[in-house]
């Protein structure tokens, strides 16, 4: 299999898929360690130069969102009704 | 249900009373009041550029990595902040969720510095 160096553009795009994903949680703790390790992820593999490394990075990146897409799937069937103290917002700070 | 009697007995509603010619003696107050509010318009609803200009720079101050006093409406992210790409993209996130907006990958591709963002939510129709 012939395979094709990834683009920038295509990490952009995965990256920017993966914090979409990560939005559709309605679990807080879940959506904020969905966006930290995208975050931490990419920053780590930011100076691969070598393009099988950059290509094997990729594709764990791509099966990442499909696992995270689908789990935002089954979590939003079974979603809580109370949310997180860390959503919050309380106005007068003692 | 006594309290409720007491209540209706104790409101006064205004009646408007006919003359025998028929004709309505209030002046028409209703018109004119309804006359300035515009129902199921939009047309005002679009956000101010001062106002998008504000958020849009108090979302970029309060991005981890950048430093507030050189944030400007003119300001590159890239050349004048120092971010890089994965920031870029983490900025335009945080955007969407302040204004509430999906901004689609060709166009966003395309903004990397304040003054476009501002320019794009503000011409985007549905920036809240």
């Amino acid at each position: 299999m012939a395979s094709t160096s990834v683009s920038k553009g295509q990490i952009l795009s995965l990256y920017r898929s993966l914090l979409r994903t990560a939005r559709q949680f309605s679990d807080y703790n879940i959506r904020e360690y969905t966006k930290r390790r995208t975050v931490d992820g990419f920053r780590q593999n930011r100076g691969l130069t070598e393009p099988s490394l950059i290509s094997a990075a990729f594709s764990e990146g791509k099966s990442q969102l499909q696992v995270a897409e689908r789990q935002a799937v089954v979590y939003s069937l079974y979603a809580p009704d109370i949310r997180s103290v860390m959503e919050t917002n309380l106005k007068g700070k003692r | 249900m006594a309290l409720r009697a007491a209540l209706i007995r104790h409101l006064r509603v205004p009646v408007q009373t006919l003359s025998p010619a028929g004709r309505v003696s209030q002046p028409s107050v209703a018109n004119s009041l309804f006359g300035s509010i515009r129902f199921m318009s939009s047309h005002d609803d679009h956000l101010s550029k001062e106002d998008v200009a504000d958020r849009v720079l108090s979302v970029v101050k309060s991005f981890p990595k950048v430093d507030p006093s050189k944030v400007t409406p003119d300001v590159h992210f890239q050349s004048d902040l120092g971010l890089d790409s994965l920031d870029n993209v983490e900025i335009l996130m945080a955007l969407e969720e302040e204004f509430k907006l999906e901004i689609p990958d060709k166009e966003a591709d395309k903004i990397d510095s304040c003054k476009l963002a501002i320019e794009y939510i503000h011409n985007h129709p549905m920036a809240s």
